[in-house]
């Protein structure tokens, strides 16, 4: 037999050394318990890999609409599932304790939105959000909401002074009509 | 002799002693001003602290997948080819998975108190996890047994071609409507952040990057021991046939 890894070295002088493998007692070693491990991982890797794929290429059946995107661009058709996105409006959040209503801005372009239950995160007036739903009559029904945030970061400073400058470009943040 | 031997045989010099004290003190400095004294978020509130693990546990992941990939190439190159740079592929992998892992944790904690949800398979969060897991296929592959050299080969082709989803993955914030917000810092020249958060920021960068140097420097020898380890106990076996053949 010949043993050709270089890192091990063998002398040459083991010429007719017997190197066969013999059978040994089953052993219970670290080592070789550790042997299936891998292969395990490996398999999990791939199944997971598998659903991550799967649950993106589903969750990308719902369309990433903009509010003035609905009805206008192929894929926001206003029957199906849909994602849209848009900035609340101020003064336009309405909460009875059961169903949240407010309206979304995007490109000056306004939607009115239903959702049943407390939004969670940081929703507020004058944030961006995702809502999760369908169109009925002229008011969206959202069932899963997700509050999007900028990039910019700036200290909560009390003194602040807030200004319309501070509001996202082209939804103005203005209140209802 | 025996101490010789010993001393041989430990994964720590005065370097890399002086490194982890260095790197104590740092995190101690991060989270004084991460928790401490930087200010809150106008939008975010407190929540915005989770930013000073988060982003640099992404971007040293980063790092240590393109530092796996590098090495990787170097070993296959057939002038460079030494196993050292294979082992320091894998360590530098096993650590950028668990900065992955810190970043995928820190940002669904995130994702909970401001988007309302812990996890959406939007275009960030889904690369990112893919990423993750290819990187734990990774080291699974390299644990598949063979030589040492037969390790080295298979894993350095996969992580050559593994380090590809990272533009993938940076730039998928880009490439289609995403939850998650666009870079703030990295490849943006209009940065948008209150100047002790980006202190704050970049000292969890360094930090983060002591710590990443000092854990490789460590892991990469303890890979180098493990290999010898191997390597003794062929020869332990050799040695019994050639008594029991009475080769000298």
């Amino acid at each position: 037999m010949v043993v050709n890894d270089d890192s091990l070295g063998a002398p040459s002088g083991d010429a007719g050394l017997d190197l066969s493998p013999r059978d040994v007692a089953p052993s219970r070693s670290r080592r070789g318990q550790r042997k299936w491990v891998p292969i395990v991982v490996l398999g999990v890797v791939i199944a997971s890999a598998g659903v991550i794929v799967t649950q993106f290429l589903t969750s990308a059946i719902d369309y990433y609409c903009n509010v003035d995107e609905i009805g206008a661009k192929d894929g926001c058709e206003t029957g199906r599932r849909l994602r849209v996105q848009g900035t609340v409006d101020r003064g336009s959040v309405v909460d009875d304790g059961t169903v949240t209503a407010f309206s979304i801005t995007f490109n000056d372009v306004s939607l009115n939105v239903r959702y049943e239950g407390d939004p969670g995160g940081i929703f507020k007036e004058c944030i961006p959000v995702v809502v999760h739903g369908t169109l009925q009559g002229e008011t969206f029904s959202g069932d899963r909401i997700e509050v999007k945030h900028s990039n910019e970061y700036k200290a909560d400073n009390p003194d602040r002074v807030e200004n319309e400058l501070d509001s996202p470009e082209g939804t103005g943040c203005s209140a209802p009509a | 002799m025996t101490t010789r031997v010993a001393r041989d045989r430990v994964t720590g010099t005065p370097f890399t002693r002086g490194l982890g004290i260095v790197t104590i003190a740092g995190i101690v400095w991060l989270v004084i001003f991460g928790l401490f004294v930087t200010p809150a978020d106008v939008n975010q509130g407190e929540t915005v602290r989770i930013m000073y693990a988060h982003v640099p546990g992404a971007w040293l992941a980063y790092l240590a997948f393109i530092v796996t990939a590098l090495s990787s190439a170097m070993y296959l190159w057939r002038r460079t080819r030494s196993l050292t740079w294979d082992r320091i592929a894998g360590a530098s992998a096993e650590i950028g998975v668990l900065f992955m892992g810190i970043s995928l944790v820190t940002g669904s904690l995130w994702g909970r108190l401001t988007w309302g949800t812990f996890w959406t398979w939007d275009a960030r969060l889904t690369t990112t996890a893919f990423l993750f897991v290819t990187y734990i296929g990774y080291l699974a592959v390299r644990n598949l047994g063979g030589t040492h050299h037969q390790r080295a080969r298979r894993s350095a082709v996969l992580a050559l071609l593994a380090v590809l989803e990272i533009p993938l993955v940076h730039f998928s914030v880009e490439i289609w409507n995403s939850l998650h917000q666009e870079a703030s810092v990295a490849g943006n020249t209009d940065v948008t952040m209150d100047g002790l958060m980006l202190f704050t920021l970049f000292l969890g960068v360094i930090v983060f990057t002591l710590m990443y140097v000092w854990m490789l420097l460590h892991r990469q020898r303890a890979l180098t021991l493990e290999d010898m380890l191997d390597d003794t106990g062929l020869d332990r076996a050799l040695a019994a046939r050639r008594t029991e053949a009475g080769v000298s």
